[in-house]
């Protein structure tokens, strides 16, 4: 028997459509779980995804994948190839590990929601690689940190994070929960895969893996080269998505969806891949400047992206691309003076080369931001190291769950009031770290409005005994979990 | 006597934090708090006193925190008065 070519076939075995006749339409496709109903059942048809695979190919294809990356894993894990990398590194993979693992086993749902409840049969098909996508990517990233447990035990945080209430986790899980966990099909393709997958994270994960080869950690970087390649496949599921929408009339809805994730995107990117980029990745393996990395390849992309479709860029760009100069400079300095609630050991980055660099990339750098770090070298080198650890919590946005930093926003010019944003929404105050996380709270309170952040939870009683112990006890860190600074302080006695 | 939590920046600061104060406390003791935080901290000391600032007006420093009128989570600012 001849073998047909797969254009012979792909479109009648993946177009398994039908006409139900024992119930309802509505019934089959919920619009809390499908969000499709702006969209009549026959225009959904026209959904078609831009990269084609049967599922004989994909499965040959992620085995293929998988061997190749678990053996290199099993050479590599025999050598000390972990004992010699950078101390700031090995905090950007422990903090990828502990934030990123539990969100991809979760992503799982997502794709599986979209597999489920997507209005087209050829979408629900891509969806289905997408979950199988998922739970690889959430099982390889369990399984790597699990190989670094005699070297480094925090690398159970791949797996231990989201089950605590560490203020990272609480801020990831509320983010991915908005995203995908508690969403729609029609929303997750526009916020996950659209906005976050192909605006963002494959761009960084083709980065990330760069990086990892720069500074000879070949274990992560096939790891996530490996991750990647899924992620460049089932991240296409946003643009046959926006476009039904788009000729459909319900251009708005779209954007509103795209507005609201990107900016939580962009959060999350500062914390996550700022922090590593422009402060623990080791200076001589720094490519570009986090600031660079976004203009040059995010908004570059972005703008693309949404010419191609007729898209707006969202109501707040001008905020956005000011925060580029200071946003995650704020952050990364909060983050190493609060270091031991976070399981990860901050690099502080802030040699004399280093500050170099920083100034440099980000002019201006030394007025707003090395003034806070001159005072904290300075205590570091007359040993008065409890001076650089906090005595309270900053306040946290009730969106982000970040903290609060409009104040670094006054140094850099951005704002002229260092005050939280306030909201009261049926008799309860909320706080907010920007313009963007308010608005997305008060265009769907009913949302948001049951969410307590790290603060709400503490000025509730929620955290006891009501101190700096009791903080750390309730965010999951025991003493020998607790951040420290990642190279001992060698960045203040060098210069 | 009661305690009150607060939103609380010291001037050249980079983040908001929550402080605790009294709001039987004057407006001195409240700005000393703040700066208990911030002062030798991420902000270099000065010769200078601390004062208070509220919706953009200095407070007098004996003026008794609660008569502000103050609620929970109001923000103030803490500066070196120079
Ligand atoms: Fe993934
Ligand atoms: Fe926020």
């Amino acid at each position: 028997m001849p073998r047909l070519s797969r254009s012979d076939w792909y479109d009648l075995s993946r177009d398994t459509n039908w006409t139900f006749r024992y119930v309802t339409e509505d019934a089959v496709f919920p619009e809390e779980l499908s969000g499709s109903h702006r969209v009549g059942k026959q225009q959904w048809l026209a959904w078609d995804e831009p990269y084609k695979v049967s599922y004989r190919e994909y499965v040959h294809n992620q085995v293929t994948k998988d061997t190749t990356t678990y053996s290199l894993k099993n050479a590599i894990s025999r050598s000390k190839v972990f004992d010699e990398l950078d101390p700031g590194w090995k905090s950007v993979i422990l903090a990828h590990y502990g934030a990123i693992t539990m969100p991809e086993y979760l992503a799982s749902i997502g794709e599986a929601r979209m597999a489920r409840f997507g209005r087209a049969a050829a979408w629900r098909n891509t969806a289905t690689f997408g979950a199988l996508d998922e739970v690889r990517h959430g099982q390889i990233q369990a399984f790597f940190p699990y190989g670094l447990l005699e070297k480094e035990p925090r690398g159970d945080w791949a797996l231990k994070a989201f089950h605590t209430n560490n203020w990272i986790a609480i801020a990831v899980r509320q983010l991915f929960d908005d995203m995908f966990v508690a969403n729609d099909a029609v929303s997750i393709a526009l916020q996950l895969t659209f906005t976050l997958e192909t605006g963002f994270t494959n761009l960084q994960f083709l980065g990330m893996a760069a990086d990892a080869i720069d500074v000879g950690d070949l274990e992560f970087g096939a790891l996530i080269s490996s991750i990647q390649t899924d992620e460049a496949r089932h991240a296409q599921q946003g643009e046959p998505t926006i476009k039904v929408l788009i000729d459909n009339g319900h251009k708005a809805w779209g954007q509103f969806l795209i507005d609201h994730m990107f900016w939580r995107s962009w959060r999350a990117f500062a914390l996550l891949t700022g922090l590593s980029m422009d402060y623990y990745t080791p200076l001589e393996s720094r490519k570009m400047s986090f600031r660079e990395f976004i203009e040059d390849w995010v908004i570059k992309q972005f703008a693309e992206q949404f010419r191609d479709y007729g898209l707006d860029f969202p109501w707040y760009w001008d905020e956005f691309v000011r925060e580029l100069t200071w946003y995650h400079h704020a952050i990364h300095t909060v983050v190493w003076n609060w270091r031991p609630t976070v399981w990860w050991n901050p690099d502080a980055g802030v040699s004399p080369a280093e500050r170099e660099w920083l100034e440099e990339k980000y002019p201006g750098w030394n007025r707003t931001f090395g003034r806070h770090w001159d005072v904290i070298t300075e205590n570091v080198r007359t040993g008065n190291i409890a001076a650089t650890f906090p005595e309270t919590l900053p306040l946290a946005c009730n969106i982000c769950q970040l903290p609060i930093v409009r104040a670094a926003g006054v140094l850099a010019g951005a704002h002229t009031d260092p005050a939280p944003l306030r909201h009261v929404h049926e008799g309860r105050l909320y706080l907010f770290c920007s313009e963007p996380c308010k608005w997305i709270f008060t265009q769907r309170p009913d949302r948001f409005k049951g969410h307590k952040s790290i603060v709400d939870r503490f000025l509730t009683g929620e955290i006891s005994p009501p101190d700096v112990g009791g903080i750390l006890a309730y965010m999951g860190l025991s003493e020998p979990e607790q951040g420290q600074d990642a190279t001992g302080y060698a960045w203040a006695n060098g210069g | 006597m009661a305690l009150l939590p607060i939103s609380a920046t010291f001037d050249g600061d980079l983040v908001s934090l929550l402080v605790a104060v009294d709001d039987e406390d004057t407006a001195d003791v409240v700005a000393q708090k703040i700066a208990h935080h911030v002062v030798g901290r991420r902000v270099a000391p000065r010769n200078a006193p601390v004062r208070l600032r509220v919706g953009g007006q200095v407070i007098d420093k004996d003026q008794v925190f609660r008569t502000i009128p103050a609620a929970p989570l109001d923000h103030v600012e803490a500066f070196f008065d120079e």
